[in-house]
């Protein structure tokens, strides 16, 4: 007996390679968006700091451009630091 | 002896005056004005000259005030004892089984006779009258009018005092005989034809039912021309023939509308009623001929109006048999209202007439209360599909919005419709599927939603009082006084149907399951249709509430451009790292679609190995992401090739082309052996072979062997299949069901419940649910969730041991506390 697949369609879910679950910022899930946006995914990326830490972008930028003195990450306190090449 | 009668009163009347004093002449006097009264002669048999002295004598003696009260007092006697016996007897007169002519003869004949021997008496009092009115020597009394009306009294007490039902049967059998002489004449064409028919052939009149040598229609009519006459004269007509004329009406508008009405919606019968009811208003006006043209000259010379046809007695008579018609219509349609609503809006006509008629009568109250039990009778038991109830629903607000603009009999009507809905636990997805077009017979609703008149749910309020003030009529006095106000009279179909459950929340979360469910059964990235339902759900239910639905939809794009991305990228390899086998993928937004079926299996190496090329392509294309498959979901297109056939494009899930690929590589496998390359239960395995032997690819052997079956050389298969086909029909759905979500989120209660079971011992399921409405008030689930829901979910719980009833009271398992 001979199997011949012509064609297969699976199902999959994509998903951010993060080491947390939610946003440390507004708390929704990283495979969900930031409050501000509708769509998950390239419109509403996440982006990583050398603290490896990892923030919706949106959420990250807001978060930054209030800190009037030092931008730091809102979880470890280090000064912020985009980590080079990761984001999309 | 009439006379001599007379006479011996006279005498009596004399003797009193004896007494006293008698003068000449009083005698005499008396004799000749008695004697005018009762016998007026023409001419005159004693001189105008003689009865004014005559009269004159009498009242100076005071007795002229006897006249009066002689002359009736004799009619009286005459009546009892001779007059009325012997009208009786002729009624009677035509023993056993007499011809319906001689009957009517004998009635007329029975008036006549009856009019000829109160004529004396009538005339008498004619006379007497103008006298009193001309004040002849000093005569004083009611006048003309005055008497008359004190005469017919006297008259009506005694002849119908005790009226004999022959009288009354046989008035309305002469009635209705002349009732259809009447039509038969003035509605020719139709009533002829049919009057022929059922005459089976023979010859027949059709007024007068007899063989047309014999017919005697018009003697009918002049019968009924010279009865009504003497009723008139006798002021009779009214006592004795409205109401065999009243039953007439009644019986043949009923007998109409029965032959005519019922079953029969697609028609407006206004219209050939009113023609018939003029056709009878002709015949009224010949039953009431006399006191028409009586009551004509009157208004004549009342009102100057020449020409007005309708009396005011053909005008009370017109107006009866409306509210007649009315009632017997109203009553009719009330019987047929739920096929009437079936039918719709085929039934149009009856609606609209049912409308008019019912405006007219007050019968609201009973179209209200048999209507619901109708409903609930023969629609909400469990032999009726959901989705018919649905369509009853949906057939019903069209119609009863036609009927009733205020809407209020359709939110009365309605509310166990929507009680029971709320029952069956596939109603959402009926509606939903419905809606959006997914059911053939569905078209109905799908176009409602694109009417698309943009009408959120919210802003009906708003929409009311945007409306004329002047156009603002009040609410019908059987209205239900609820909170809603204003918001019951939405007649609009997609809101009424969403608001079964109360909110639109359910309703959403119901489409966006069978939306997933749709998507992920249909692998050719073609949405538009399911764009466009979005979007006129948009318009009905806002955009933000859609959000997640065009997520959804927004991953079936992107997953077609990142699949061609893919492929394209494919295709530049060199052959032999070219994929073994065509992989396309749905990549879901997981936060945005519903939760999916959670199922562990193992594929086959060719095909992860395919799978983890695509995620490493992927992953290339999206930085930071990578892909979770769904190993189970999905569909497959393959052939399979035997040795002596080939089985091609055969469209399977996930887990039957795992199956059968295992089965390339090895020709023979136990259930555990498969159980444990797949990572499922045997008993999956199983059912899922059933598709494959059904196919005659795989044969179950002895020992619990399945094999390939390369030659199809053994027939005996189709009856296998038979057996079998059932046992693939689990579950089709990708998504858990409502009921699982539902179970889902009562799970959330229990750690409610035990907390306060812990705290307070023992509680009653009351107290418990009242608790629950207290502490959980937040949660959408709550509000919705009635005491019996509760009471099942301890039930299971109880059944697991992780409760204990009893009498009533729940309490936790010692063990547990």
């Amino acid at each position: 007996m001979k199997v011949k697949i012509k064609q297969w369609n699976g199902v999959a879910s994509w998903l951010w390679v993060a080491n947390d679950e939610n946003c440390g910022i507004c708390r929704a899930p990283f495979n969900g968006c930031c409050p501000d946006c509708k769509v998950p995914g390239d419109d509403c990326p996440l982006v990583w700091g050398q603290c490896s830490h990892c923030f919706h972008m949106h959420c990250i930028l807001k978060w930054l451009n209030s800190q009037q003195v030092q931008q730091q990450c809102p979880m470890c306190r280090q000064e912020w630091k985009f980590k080079e090449g990761e984001t999309s | 002896m009439f006379v001599g009668g007379g006479r011996t009163r006279g005498a009596g009347g004399m003797k009193d005056g004896d007494a006293v004093l008698v003068p000449p002449g009083l005698p005499a006097a008396w004799a000749a004005v008695t004697a005018a009264l009762v016998s007026p002669a023409v001419p005159p048999s004693v001189p105008d000259d003689t009865i004014s002295d005559a009269l004159a004598l009498l009242c100076e003696q005071g007795l002229a005030q006897y006249v009066e009260g002689w002359l009736l007092e004799t009619l009286q006697v005459r009546l009892t004892t001779d007059v009325a016996p012997e009208f009786w007897s002729n009624l009677e007169q035509p023993k056993g089984d007499s011809q319906e002519k001689d009957r009517a003869r004998c009635l007329l004949d029975a008036f006549r006779t009856l009019l000829l021997r109160l004529e004396p008496f009538l005339g008498g009092l004619e006379q007497l009258g103008s006298w009193q009115d001309e004040g002849r020597g000093g005569l004083v009394g009611p006048g003309a009018h005055g008497l008359r009306e004190r005469a017919f009294s006297v008259i009506r007490a005694i002849l119908l005092f005790s009226p004999q039902p022959v009288l009354q049967k046989r008035v309305l059998e002469f009635y209705s005989r002349t009732f259809s002489v009447h039509m038969s004449q003035v509605g020719e064409g139709l009533e002829v034809e049919q009057g022929a028919e059922e005459a089976d052939g023979a010859c027949v009149c059709p007024g007068c039912a007899t063989p047309p040598q014999l017919c005697w229609c018009k003697e009918a009519l002049e019968q009924l021309q010279e009865l009504s006459h003497i009723l008139s004269r006798l002021q009779l007509l009214g006592r004795v023939s409205s109401e065999a004329v009243t039953s007439i009406l009644h019986r043949l508008i009923e007998e109409r509308m029965e032959q005519r009405c019922r079953g029969e919606y697609e028609n407006s019968f206004l219209a050939d009623f009113n023609e018939w009811l003029e056709q009878v208003l002709g015949w009224l006006s010949r039953v009431f001929a006399s006191e028409v043209d009586e009551a004509g000259t009157d208004s004549v010379a009342a009102k100057g109006k020449p020409d007005q046809p309708g009396s005011a007695i053909l005008q009370r008579w017109r107006c009866h048999m409306h509210q007649f018609f009315c009632r017997i219509y109203v009553n009719m349609r009330i019987d047929e209202l739920f096929s009437i609503i079936r039918d719709f809006p085929e039934s149009i006509p009856a609606i609209e007439d049912l409308k008019f008629c019912l405006e007219r009568t007050n019968q609201r109250q009973q179209l209200l209360t048999s209507l619901k039990s109708a409903f609930e009778t023969r629609l909400l038991h469990p032999g009726v599909h959901t989705s018919d109830i649905i369509t009853v629903y949906i057939s019903a607000i069209k119609a009863l919005r036609e009927l009733d603009p205020s809407m209020v009999i359709l939110q009365v009507a309605c509310q166990p419709i929507r009680k029971y809905l709320r029952t069956r636990e596939d109603t959402v997805r009926q509606i939903v599927g419905s809606l959006t077009g997914d059911a053939e017979s569905s078209c109905d609703l799908a176009n409602e939603l694109s009417r698309a008149d943009p009408v959120t749910l919210e802003t009906q309020d708003s929409e009311d009082e945007g409306s004329d003030p002047d156009d603002w009529t009040p609410d019908p006095t059987d209205a239900l006084t609820d909170k809603t106000g204003s918001k019951r009279r939405s007649s609009d179909i997609i809101s009424l149907l969403v608001s079964i459950y109360g909110s639109k929340d359910i309703f959403i979360d119901e489409y966006k399951t069978v939306l997933a469910d749709r998507l992920l059964h249909q692998f050719n990235y073609n949405t538009a249709r399911e764009i466009r339902n979005v979007e006129l759900l948009k318009l009905r239910f806002g955009e933000s509430i859609m959000h997640y639905c065009e997520v959804m939809l927004k991953d079936v794009a992107d997953s077609r451009r990142i699949n061609t991305n893919i492929h394209e990228e494919e295709a530049h390899l060199p052959v032999e790292e070219q994929p073994s086998i065509p992989l396309s993928s749905m990549i879901l937004s997981s936060e945005f679609w519903p939760q999916l079926k959670e199922e562990k299996m193992e594929l086959p190496a060719v095909v992860s190995k395919a799978m983890e090329a695509y995620t490493h392509r992927f992953e290339k294309l999206k930085a930071m992401r990578t892909l979770s498959w769904k190993p189970h979901l999905g569909s497959v297109t393959l052939d399979v090739e035997l040795e002596d056939r080939t089985l091609s494009n055969l469209s399977v899930s996930p887990i039957h082309a795992a199956i059968i690929l295992h089965f390339q590589d090895k020709g023979t496998w136990t259930l555990e052996e498969l159980s444990g390359v797949l990572g499922v239960s045997q008993e999956l395995v199983r059912r899922k072979l059933a598709l494959w032997q059904q196919h005659g690819v795989v044969q179950e052997e002895a020992g619990g062997r399945y094999s390939v079956l390369e030659t199809a050389s053994s027939k005996e298969r189709p009856e296998r299949a038979v057996m079998l086909i059932d046992s693939d029909e689990e579950g089709d759905s990708n998504t858990a069901t409502q009921s699982e979500q539902r179970e889902e989120k009562l799970q959330l209660f229990w750690a409610y419940v035990q907390a306060m079971l812990t705290n307070l011992e023992s509680m009653t399921l009351e107290r418990i649910h009242s608790m629950l409405r207290m502490f959980v008030a937040t949660g959408p689930g709550v509000t919705e969730m009635d005491a019996n829901e509760l009471q099942a979910f301890l039930q299971k719980k109880v059944r697991d041991h992780q409760l204990i009833v009893s009498a009533g009271v729940y309490r936790l398992p010692k063990s547990t506390q």
